[in-house]
C-alpha cells in the first residue's frame, strides 16, 4: 500500500513557486530522504503533506486518505517541524502527556504514553526535568517522541539534525533508523546530511527550486546520477610510468596520468563511457596485472549521494 | 474530556503555575488598593458619596480585569507563533475552535481571578450603606460581558497577527480607542450626541450601568438598555474569534 501519494502539487505565493509539480509515491515501511539547498521546497512540501500548508494546485493522499481530509490524516501522521519549539517551563513528561491527550488519549493512558515514549528516545531520566534545561539534541528527541504520541503509520522529519553536534546527529539517526526499522513507519525525512540519507534512508527525493531534480531508491539515484567514472591507482612509484603506458593502451580508460599532488605512485584513471564502471575497473585492473604491474590499491572515485546530489543541483 | 477543556487545564497550568497570572494579579492589586485608599480618604472628607467611591471602585476592578484578560488573549496564539509551538498545535487532529476555547477559557480566568480581589474592597467600601450585593452581582455581570468580548477580540486579533507584538499593539490600539470617551470632560458627556457614543461604546455602555445601578441606585431592568452595546460586542468578538479559529494558519494572514 501507498504510505504517501502526491500529484502535481505546487504551492505558489504569487507569482513565486516555492513548489512546482511534486508527484512521487512512497511505499508502506519505506524511509524517504528530501533533500535540496535551502529554499528547494522541502519545508513546503513537508507542511503541504502535513495539512499545515494548503496547495495552490495539485493533489496527495496519506496514509490512503485524500488530503482533503486534513483531521483524518492529522490523526495518522507524527511530526517534527523544523524548528520547533517547546514549552520552557514544562517537563519533558507533561508535554508529551499534553500531546498525547490533544491526540484522545485518557489522562492515564497519556501519562503511560509519555514515559514510554521517553524511554524510547533516551530520555527516561530526565522525563521530569524542565524542557528548559535540556540540550538542543534533548529536545529534537523530545520531538520524535513526541510526533509518535499517537502511533502514526507516517511520520515526517523535517531537518531533525539541524544545528547538533555530530553525537546528536547520531542519536537522533538512530532515533530515525529505529521508527522504520522496529516500528514499520514509513518516514519523510528532509536533512542536509547527504551521507547520513545514505545509511538510513530507502529512497531518496532531491528538490531544487521547487522541482523534483532526482527520485528514486537511494542506489538508483546514484547510479543515474553520479556512476564513478574516475579511479586512482597506487603502484610501486618505480613502477608509476609502466602503469599509465599500459592504461593509456585501453579502450576501458578515457585518460591515465600521474595523479597531481597525489602520493608517489599514485595515478588518476579516467574510466571511458564506452563500457559501464564495473567493467571499465575490471579491464583495467586485468590489464594492470598481466602487465605485471603491482597494484598496492585500485578504488573507485565518486558513486557516493553527496556526487549525484552535487550533479542534480547545480551551483 | 473534551479537548477544549484539555487545553484550558494546560493554558491554565501555564499562566497561574509557571506564567505571569500572579504577577498581573498583585499589580492589579496594587492598583485596586491604591484606588481604594484614594476613594476611602476622599470619602473621609466628603469629596465623594460613599455610594461614588464603590461605583469607582468597581469600575476600575471591572475595566482592568477585562483588560488583564484582552492581554492574555492577545498572546494565546501568536505567542504560540512566535515561540515556534503553534505548529505542533496545528497538526493535532481537534477542532481548532476547541483549542481557541480552550485558550479563551483561560484568558477569562484572570478576569474571574480579579473579580474575586476586588469582592473584599467592594465590600470594605460598601459594608456601611449596605450596598455589597448589588455593585459585585452588576459587577459580575458587565465584568464578564466585556471581558468575554475582549477575550474574543484578543483572540481573533492574536490568530491573524503574526507575531504577538503585533497582535498586543492592535488589541491596545482597539482598547485605548473605547477608553477614550472614559476621559472626556463632564461638558462633553452630557447631549444627545455624547449619550449616543457612550452607549455605541461597550465599554463606556457598561460602565455607565454599573454608575448608574451603584451611583445612582437605579433599577437593573430600567437601564438594561446600556447593555445592548456590551451584548453586541460580546457577539460579535466571539463569532470574529470562531471564523478565526477556522482560518488559523501558520502564519496568520501573511500566508
Amino acid at each position: 500500500m501507498r504510505a504517501v501519494e502526491a500529484e502535481e502539487l505546487t504551492r505558489r505565493y504569487g507569482a513565486l513557486a516555492a513548489l512546482d509539480g511534486l508527484t512521487f509515491a512512497l511505499d508502506e515501511g519505506r524511509v524517504l530522504g528530501v533533500l535540496g539547498p535551502n529554499g528547494a521546497g522541502k519545508t513546503t512540501a513537508i507542511r503541504m503533506l502535513t495539512t499545515i500548508l494548503a496547495p495552490s494546485s495539485g493533489r496527495f493522499a496519506v496514509a490512503g486518505i485524500p488530503g482533503e481530509r486534513e483531521r483524518d490524516i492529522r490523526a495518522r501522521i507524527g511530526v517534527l517541524p523544523e524548528s520547533a519549539g517547546y514549552p520552557a517551563r514544562e517537563s519533558g513528561e507533561e508535554y508529551l502527556a499534553y500531546h498525547a491527550r490533544l491526540h484522545g488519549r485518557s489522562s492515564a493512558e497519556a501519562r503511560a504514553t509519555a514515559r514510554r515514549l521517553l524511554g524510547e528516545v533516551g530520555l527516561a531520566e530526565r522525563g521530569r526535568s524542565l524542557i528548559q534545561t535540556y540540550s538542543r539534541g534533548m529536545r529534537q528527541r523530545l520531538g520524535i517522541a513526541r510526533a509518535l504520541v499517537n502511533d502514526p503509520v507516517v511520520v515526517f522529519l523535517d531537518e531533525p539534525t539541524l544545528g547538533l553536534d555530530p553525537r546528536g546527529q547520531r542519536d537522533v539517526l538512530q532515533a530515525v533508523g529505529r521508527l522504520a526499522s522496529e516500528r514499520g513507519v514509513t518516514v519523510l525525512l528532509s536533512t542536509h546530511l547527504l551521507d547520513e540519507v545514505e545509511q538510513v534512508c530507502t529512497d531518496v527525493l532531491i528538490l531544487n527550486r521547487g522541482r523534483v531534480a532526482a527520485l528514486g531508491a537511494v542506489g538508483d539515484v546514484v547510479a543515474r546520477a553520479a556512476a564513478p567514472r574516475s579511479a586512482r591507482l597506487r603502484t610501486d612509484p618505480g613502477r608509476c610510468d609502466d602503469a599509465v603506458r599500459v592504461l593509456r593502451g585501453l579502450e576501458a580508460v578515457g585518460a591515465a596520468a600521474a595523479a597531481p599532488g597525489g602520493r608517489p605512485g599514485e595515478v588518476a584513471i579516467e574510466l571511458s563511457t564506452l563500457l559501464n564502471t564495473d567493467a571499465a575497473a575490471a579491464a583495467a585492473l586485468a590489464a594492470l596485472l598481466d602487465a605485471g604491474v603491482p597494484v598496492v590499491e585500485f578504488s573507485l572515485e565518486g558513486g557516493r549521494l553527496s556526487d549525484a546530489f552535487l550533479e542534480v543541483v547545480p551551483a | 474530556m473534551s479537548v477544549w477543556a484539555v487545553v484550558a487545564g494546560r493554558e491554565l497550568a501555564d499562566l497561574w503555575l509557571r506564567g505571569r497570572g500572579f504577577a498581573l494579579l498583585v499589580a492589579y492589586s496594587v492598583l485596586l488598593s491604591a484606588t481604594t485608599y484614594l476613594v476611602a480618604t476622599n470619602q473621609a472628607i466628603n469629596f465623594i458619596e460613599q455610594r461614588e467611591a464603590v461605583g469607582l471602585t468597581l469600575q476600575v476592578a471591572v475595566a482592568v480585569g477585562a483588560l488583564l484578560a484582552l492581554l492574555a488573549a492577545a498572546d494565546a496564539v501568536s505567542g504560540e507563533r512566535d515561540r515556534g509551538s503553534l505548529e505542533t498545535l496545528l497538526l493535532a487532529p481537534v477542532p481548532r475552535w476547541q483549542v481557541l476555547a480552550g485558550k479563551g477559557a483561560a484568558a477569562l480566568s484572570l478576569w474571574l481571578a480579579a473579580f474575586v480581589v476586588a469582592v473584599p474592597y467592594v465590600w470594605f467600601l460598601g459594608h456601611g450603606i449596605d450596598l455589597v450585593a448589588v455593585p459585585l452581582a452588576a459587577g459580575l455581570a458587565v465584568g464578564t460581558m466585556l471581558a468575554l468580548a475582549f477575550t474574543g477580540l484578543g483572540l481573533a486579533v492574536s490568530s491573524a497577527a503574526a507575531t504577538s507584538r503585533v497582535s498586543l499593539a492592535v488589541c491596545m490600539l482597539v482598547l485605548l480607542a473605547l477608553y477614550v470617551p472614559t476621559q472626556f470632560p463632564v461638558g462633553a458627556t452630557t447631549g444627545w450626541a455624547a449619550e449616543l457614543l457612550q452607549r455605541f461604546n461597550p465599554l463606556t455602555a457598561g460602565v455607565h450601568f454599573l454608575g448608574r445601578l451603584v451611583i445612582d441606585g437605579r433599577g437593573a431592568v430600567e437601564e438594561a438598555s446600556w447593555l445592548a452595546a456590551p451584548l453586541v460586542f460580546v457577539v460579535a468578538a466571539v463569532a470574529a474569534s470562531v471564523v478565526a479559529a477556522s482560518r488559523l494558519r501558520l502564519t496568520g494572514v501573511r500566508e
